[in-house]
């Protein structure tokens, strides 16, 4: 499904510790390998602080990496530094969760969706006008809420704006963290909509963090679960769900409440909750709340092994010459 | 005689009415869920019938009965007696409802003595073994935490148990799990199920997630710009209804091995 030819990004053994009081660290991303590919989406998936966020921001440097490397256009993108860093920035674009607080509120829309043209001289302050008008027309909002300021605006039109800013350079690469998750369910898929019409039209890679794997296997071409901050599975998003086999990404497909699910079925969600980042298991992270957790387990971390076309699992159960 | 019954209720803030005739009833261990989207009057429903409407809201038209006795007239003397005891809520986040400044254990003693008259050590050790109830691990630490050093989901937890201590006959929830992970809302959706089954509890759940709304409900309301739009069995909104809106709505929401985008 996937062309090497085709990749467009690639972290290698990307880890980041944060100090924590007490001489201690805290790993937030440990030994993250992941591949984009051009106009593909990527979904990321996880529970709040499992470090999806700390990853996708390494991408945008609003945050660097303490190892590893990130390669793109063959560079490293985690060294880069001044005027380069600069030109970088355009081909790597960020769309936030919250759209309520992601503007200037001082600003008009006019302003917010032109600065970074007028920032890469791409266009002259007397074609703002014109081009504000375009670009909220492709995010389907009508060109006369160029004269808005943000807080006159509904959150999802909110949240078009900021799609039309972070495409207004052409971007290669949009990063979305949560894009949807401030907003109500049909809200939420007139913007699913929009985006995945504009990744068609101008074949645009994806990196999208959510929590809801109902709602990233509707549009993801690759799915990665991480959890205390390991990938523990990357599958392919279509048919995820049949194929899905780690027992956290499974328990998080359990957690899914949807319309058409089975009403008469209990839930069997799993216990507990994340052990804390400061003191990782020294085995499989997910070892404490498992059902099938065996004494190797404990003992061994599990690496990413290949199952399937495109599916790789962390776990000792789906390792080759394993019991079980 | 239904437990909870809403005839013609309007309810405007200053002027402006933002619930319009609204009509509900619940049954005894019934579990009912108002859905919509931000600002379609769901919250201020169900505050209505704890008297609880923010910002200077009230009932301009129609009746609320509880077990036949109209809520709107009660005392202030008869308004705490009923609340606690007979109806409680449970909101967003529990723990942004206590008080930062101090333990778990001194906000549910203060409580639980506010409702009968026990010995503090009573209190302590009632509040501790409703946290027991609840599930929550090692509920001696939960009693001497201050409600930041808790996960989301003990928070939670925490406001159960406290809204459950007197075991009301009506529940009322607030997006109890809008501000939690998805593992730990399924754990908090089943703990509220099993409030019905072992206590008999009516709930009405009020929550945007349409999926949640439709597992843990006998009967959906569906509500749009403060007026309910539609209302009827699980099985009537999610398969049978012909109200556009509600359709429109329940279309919306994602599924698994459901429409793909792409």
């Amino acid at each position: 499904m996937f062309d090497e030819k085709d990749l467009i990004l690639e972290a290698r053994h990307v880890t980041r510790r944060f100090p924590a009081a007490g001489g201690r660290s805290l790993i937030a991303c440990n030994d993250v390998n992941l591949k984009m590919y051009r106009g593909k989406t990527l979904g990321l998936v996880g529970e709040s602080g499992c470090g999806k966020s700390t990853f996708m921001r390494f991408l945008v440097w609003l945050d660097t990496p303490s190892e590893g490397e990130i390669i793109y256009r063959g560079m490293d993108i985690t060294k880069l530094k001044g005027r380069k860093l600069w030109e970088m920035r355009q081909h790597i674009q960020m769309v936030f969760q919250d759209p309520s607080t992601s503007f200037n509120p001082k600003m008009r829309i006019r302003d917010i969706v032109c600065e970074p043209l007028l920032n890469y001289g791409r266009i002259h302050a007397s074609e703002k006008d014109a081009k504000a008008r375009e670009l909220l027309e492709m995010v389907e909002l009508p060109g006369d809420f160029a004269d808005r300021y943000p807080h006159n605006m509904s959150g999802g039109q909110r949240q078009r704006v900021a799609i039309a800013r972070a495409l207004a350079l052409e971007p290669e690469i949009i990063i979305m963290d949560e894009a949807t998750s401030a907003l109500d369910v049909s809200v939420q898929e007139t913007i699913i909509e929009l985006i995945t019409r504009l990744q068609r039209e101008k074949n645009i890679t994806i990196g999208f963090i959510c929590h809801n794997l109902g709602l990233i296997q509707s549009f993801a071409h690759q799915i990665a679960v991480m959890y205390l901050g390991n990938i523990v599975e990357v599958m392919p998003g279509e048919g995820m769900a049949d194929v899905c086999c780690h027992p956290y990404s499974r328990a998080l497909l359990d957690a899914v409440f949807d319309t058409k699910m089975d009403f008469s079925k209990k839930i069997e969600p799993i216990q507990g909750e994340p052990p804390s980042p400061l003191n990782i298991p020294a085995g499989c992270p997910f070892a404490d709340r498992c059902p099938h957790c065996q004494d190797r387990c404990l003992r061994e971390r599990p690496v990413l092994k290949p199952v399937g076309p495109d599916h790789e699992v962390a776990c000792h159960r789906f390792a080759k010459g394993a019991n079980g | 005689m239904a437990l909870l019954e809403l005839r013609h209720v309007d309810i405007s803030y200053g002027n402006r009415v933002t619930v319009k005739d609204c009509d509900l009833t619940l049954e005894e261990g019934e579990i009912c869920s108002i859905v919509g989207e931000s600002g379609s009057g769901k919250t201020t429903v169900i505050r209505a019938v704890l008297g609880l409407i923010a910002g200077g809201g009230r009932v301009t038209a129609g009746e609320i009965l509880y077990e036949g006795r109209s809520l709107l007239d009660l005392s202030p003397r008869e308004w705490r007696a009923l609340r606690g005891h007979d109806i409680s809520m449970i909101f967003q986040d529990s723990g942004a409802m206590m008080n930062q400044t101090r333990r778990i254990g001194s906000c549910f003693v203060e409580y639980i003595r506010t409702h009968e008259n026990v010995s503090k050590k009573e209190a302590w050790e009632k509040g501790e073994d409703m946290l027991a109830r609840m599930r929550l691990p090692d509920p001696d630490r939960i009693m001497r935490s201050y409600p930041f050093q808790l996960s989301g989901g003990q928070r939670q937890r925490v406001g159960i148990a406290m809204g459950m201590t007197y075991q009301p006959k009506l529940l009322l929830a607030d997006e109890p799990t809008s501000a939690l992970d998805v593992t730990t809302q399924a754990q908090i959706v089943r703990q509220m199920m099993e409030l019905r089954d072992e206590y008999g509890t009516a709930i009405i759940i009020v929550t945007h997630d349409i999926g949640v709304a439709s597992y843990m409900a006998d009967r959906v309301v569906v509500m749009k710009d403060g007026v309910i739009e539609d209302q009827g069995t699980r099985e009537h909104v999610l398969y049978e209804t012909d109200n556009p809106y509600t359709r429109k709505l329940m279309e919306a929401v994602p599924s698994v091995g459901g429409k793909r985008y792409v």
